[in-house]
């Protein structure tokens, strides 16, 4: 008799807690029906975004909620779909979190913004742009799409992104970026490193700059590249060796270098104000 | 009816024809081709009528024939036989003058808007030296504005947005002065446009309603 009463009990509380739990997360699920290459935006001021491909031509936004002081706004015209988050008075970024969970088309463009983040997208072939303050960006697996990312202090990591513009400006996040290619890899970067691994491949033109940040480039020996390097305050390490060429570019020890290897397909240049840049052979 | 009888009466066949040279063209594709692409000489000539030649091409004739020295003594300018094309045909372009006076009297106006604004945010306070790297002591004022709009929406995020109009700052600083050193550096230009683009980078989500 003690034992079950003693059960009923747990069961009780279990119940009680499940319920103030719900009551502070709230869940809210929109589906929309869209076309071929959508436009799917996605704001938010605190919180992670995730995006994943579905199949079909449907949208699936799941976002929670964990507090009354934020609501939901959407809005959807054809293949266009707005979803935002507004946070009301008294918000702050506890009670101003929301959560995203998206799963969109494959071939979808997406627009994904948030201060805090962390924001993912991954295995999508649209066009994909990141915006966020502190936000930890993580994008894998596009192929064929643009890549667009802005970043005040968080960090980036791209891997495996292929045929298509990737630019990323960031003032002071580290950008990464593992096996990386396209017609165009151009990161801006003030005081936040650059670490590149990757062949440097297709062809394409590859800018890494920063005014003080690291730049770290690491490519296979066979890599086909005409590369230019300098660094007007700091230091400059090569592990390649070069086929001299005919450039404006004062050579200096230590300071910059410029030349080819293989059939130089590819454009590199890496260039920094005052940080070190290091070309390391894998 | 022969070919022959056909061709001559061909000119003369304008008004109509009787039913011997109607059954000749039944018969005879050559001269069924040739009747039909008479007809449509004579139609494309009567819209030739109607098209002028512009005063260049008497101009450009008159030329080529004084080199040729067909023209030995100078001649008055050719004028066509049709009088001069009426003014109203071009009064066409005097709405796409305006629009193009218009447009750039916008552009000017933009400019100097532009370069005023760029004038305020240029630094008062003198640099300071830092191991090489000279650095503002102090954003500009417009972007002191945004910072304090930015600690009014979002008091946690003033001194991030401070620390990343600092650094950027600095950029354009040391970007500008390696530019004034060196003008026809492209790297130095390229350092210079990223700095830029940075410092936009910064005022735009700083602006954005939707950002702390």
């Amino acid at each position: 008799m003690y034992r079950r009463n003693r059960i009923a009990g747990l069961i009780i509380a279990m119940l009680l807690l499940a319920s103030v739990v719900a009551a502070a997360e709230n869940r809210k699920e929109f589906r929309f029906r869209v076309h071929r290459h959508a436009s799917i935006s996605v704001i938010n001021q605190f919180g992670p975004i995730s995006v994943k491909p579905s199949s079909g031509h449907e949208v699936l936004i799941t976002a929670i909620l964990h507090s009354d002081k934020a609501e939901i706004d959407s809005s959807h015209s054809g293949s266009r779909v707005s979803v935002s988050t507004h946070l009301l008075a008294g918000a702050d970024p506890d009670s101003g979190l929301v959560e995203y969970e998206v799963s969109v088309p494959a071939d979808a463009s997406v627009s994904l913004r948030s201060a805090t983040g962390p924001i993912r997208a991954e295995k999508l072939h649209g066009d994909v742009i990141l915006e966020g303050n502190t936000a930890n960006m993580d994008v894998r697996d596009l192929s064929d799409g643009h890549v667009h990312i802005k970043t005040l202090d968080g960090p980036v990591t791209l891997t495996n992104v292929s045929d298509g513009h990737v630019e990323i400006t960031s003032v002071g996040g580290e950008v990464n970026l593992i096996s990386v290619t396209g017609p165009l890899v151009h990161v801006n970067s003030n005081s936040g490193r650059i670490v590149y691994v990757g062949d440097f491949g297709g062809g394409g033109e590859y800018s890494l700059m920063t005014h003080t940040g690291d730049i770290e480039a690491t490519a296979p020996a066979y890599a086909s590249m005409d590369v230019l390097a300098s660094s007007s305050q700091g230091k400059v390490i090569n592990d390649f060796p070069l086929q001299p060429v005919h450039t404006s570019l004062v050579e200096r020890a230590g300071s910059a270098f410029a030349g080819t290897m293989g059939k130089a397909a590819s454009s590199v240049k890496l260039l920094s104000f005052s940080g070190k840049i290091h070309l390391k052979k894998r | 009816m022969t070919c022959k009888e056909f061709q001559r009466v061909l000119p003369e066949l304008e008004g109509g024809h009787n039913l011997e040279q109607e059954q000749h063209l039944k018969t005879c594709s050559a001269c069924a081709d040739l009747f039909s692409d008479l007809n449509a000489i004579e139609q494309n000539a009567r819209r030739l009528e109607d098209h002028e030649p512009s005063p260049r091409v008497w101009t450009n004739i008159e030329a080529a024939l004084r080199q040729e020295g067909l023209i030995r003594q100078p001649q008055p300018q050719l004028v066509p036989t049709r009088l001069p094309a009426p003014r109203w045909r071009f009064a066409w372009l005097v709405p796409i003058a305006a629009g193009l006076v218009f447009g750039a009297g916008l552009l000017v106006m933009h400019w100097q808007v532009s370069t005023q604004i760029a004038h305020q945010t240029r630094t008062t306070t003198p640099p300071v030296e830092n191991a090489g790297i000279t650095q503002p002591s102090s954003v500009p004022a417009s972007e002191d504005q945004v910072i304090k709009l930015v600690a009014t929406r979002a008091p946690s995020m003033r001194a991030s947005y401070e620390s990343n109009f600092r650094a950027v700052e600095a950029y354009i600083h040391d970007a500008e002065l390696a530019a004034r050193n060196n003008p026809n550096d492209e790297i130095s230009q390229q350092h210079l446009t990223n700095a830029y683009e940075q410092r936009a980078m910064v005022y735009e989500m700083a602006m954005h309603r939707a950002l702390p």
